[in-house]
């Protein structure tokens, strides 16, 4: 296999380690035993081949056959696809910034500075400065606000389902909600498990003055 | 026939299906792999769970099942397992033999009408060698177990591990094949095999250093998942190795079965394990 299956975008791209890299986290943090390489399950080796898989990918690696289907999975959803990379990149940061997850905003902040947004707007979609003066493109505006939406529990606003109407078309919308929604998934699933934020990561919000 | 019934027939995959019936022990042999001794958590499969994963093996054209531990026999319910297993599948259940004084062989008893076999643990001639490593009387005990076992009408093998530093001699190894003849064991019931590198063995820097491509794989289920081998679910300082996880899953045994065909199929040419480790 030539190519890492980690999860594209969400971790691989921040740690920035080579092959053989070990990891970057303190996994005595986390509820659960995060699994290095020494410890990785035969089927999750291959998520290993390139260096460390991040935090995520160590802890699903305690149950190696769910982390095969669910990794690639969700490699698929949150990586490169038809809608672009920065307006996914802000569907993840706003979203787990609305859904309080500590590490996935922690992480995904350094993507998205990546992804060529701003640190104003980094910090818009955190909830730190008006997202709405940030952001006035109206596509920019009804990306966030479907994301608002979605974070609710309950039916979705007749608002908010025009706005991303108007914007986008169907499979368009249909990525943009499956993206919201595996988003809340990883949320959850950080959270509950406390995965520790790489320091790389640390280092780079700090520099950055986002942390 | 399914592509795993295939793997299984072409000798890819052990046709031996290993379940560790609990990890605790009345000894603590310094170099075994689940790091078992008698405070150890017991880590046990149901008796049910067991004679279910022996009918699902047939099912999926396993040819044979095997019982390890932790000493299987501390259970109350083994005799009774190994009976249920045993109608399904040939049955080999391993044992330090050090439980079959008293009332206790008279347990295993009907196990003599059955395709089951004993494979107890005696590693050196020499009772103080043997016992080193064992605990003290084992020797001795295993001795006057095993002729009970084969009166008894019970198959026994005799497994013998050695650590590959101890420079046993041919000499010594033939005087012990000479005692298992005179306790009534044929040469073909003796395996010879070398500590591996795992568990309380690592602790003391003990055994040959074994991977998964020195390993044969042989599906093995714990009550933590299923494994490549029988030496993939060891236990170092307390923490259970996941090294040689395959799933977590065991029941149905189809999914951890077609996982490690998978992983079978995938190795390279040549591929095949290099130690033989049995």
């Amino acid at each position: 296999m030539t190519q890492s299956p980690g999860i594209t975008g969400t971790e691989v791209s921040t740690t920035g380690q080579g092959a053989g890299a070990g990891p970057t986290w303190d996994s005595g943090r986390a509820l659960v035993g995060l699994l290095g390489d020494a410890q990785a399950p035969l089927l999750a080796r291959p998520f290993y081949a390139d260096g460390d898989p991040g935090a995520i990918v160590a802890a699903l690696a305690q149950v190696p056959e769910l982390l095969e289907v669910t990794a690639p999975f969700l490699g698929a959803v949150l990586g490169p696809s038809a809608v672009p990379t920065r307006t996914k990149e802000m569907v993840i940061l706003r979203t787990s910034a609305q859904a309080s997850c500590r590490y996935c905003v922690e992480a995904h902040t350094v993507v998205a500075l990546d992804a060529g947004l701003s640190v104003t707007e980094v910090k818009a979609l955190r909830g730190e400065v008006d997202a709405a003066t940030v952001f006035p493109d109206p596509d920019d505006q009804a990306v966030i606000g479907w994301c608002d939406a979605l974070v609710d529990t309950g039916p979705v606003g007749p608002g908010a389902k025009a706005a991303l109407r108007a914007c986008f078309a169907d499979h368009e919308v249909v990525e943009l909600t499956l993206l919201v929604t595996t988003t809340l998934l990883l949320n959850r699933f950080c959270t509950a498990l406390e995965l520790p934020t790489s320091a790389d990561v640390l280092v780079r919000l700090d520099a950055e003055g986002l942390r | 026939m399914t592509r795993l019934a295939e793997i299984i027939a072409g000798g890819a995959l052990g046709d031996r299906v290993w379940l560790y019936s609990n990890y605790h022990c009345n000894l603590a042999c310094t170099y075994c792999l689940t790091d078992s001794a008698p405070s150890s958590p017991r880590r046990a499969l149901s008796a049910e769970a067991m004679v279910t994963v022996a009918r699902q093996a047939e099912e999926l054209g396993f040819a044979a099942v095997g019982v390890t531990g932790g000493e299987p026999f501390l259970r109350p319910d083994m005799a009774e397992t190994l009976a249920a297993m045993a109608a399904v599948l040939p049955t080999v259940v391993l044992s330090n033999a050090t439980l079959f004084g008293g009332e206790r062989i008279d347990q295993l008893r009907p196990l003599a009408d059955l395709d089951v076999a004993v494979q107890v643990s005696l590693d050196r001639v020499e009772a103080s060698a043997n016992d080193e490593l064992r605990a003290p009387g084992n020797h001795a005990r295993v001795v006057e177990a095993i002729p009970r076992l084969v009166a008894a009408g019970i198959r026994v093998r005799i497994g013998t591990t050695l650590d590959p530093d101890a420079e046993v001699s041919d000499a010594e190894q033939a005087r012990l094949c000479a005692l298992h003849r005179s306790l009534g064991v044929s040469d073909e019931d003796h395996v010879v095999r070398p500590v591996v590198r795992r568990g309380r063995a690592a602790t003391f820097d003990m055994g040959v250093q074994a991977t998964v491509a020195d390993l044969p794989p042989e599906l093995t289920i714990t009550s933590d998942g299923a494994f490549w081998s029988p030496f993939g679910p060891t236990v170092r300082d307390g923490r259970l190795d996941t090294d040689l996880l395959v799933t977590r899953t065991t029941d149905p045994l189809f999914i951890p079965a077609s996982a490690l065909a998978r992983l079978v199929d995938a190795r390279p040419p040549g591929g095949d394990a290099r130690l033989g480790i049995r």
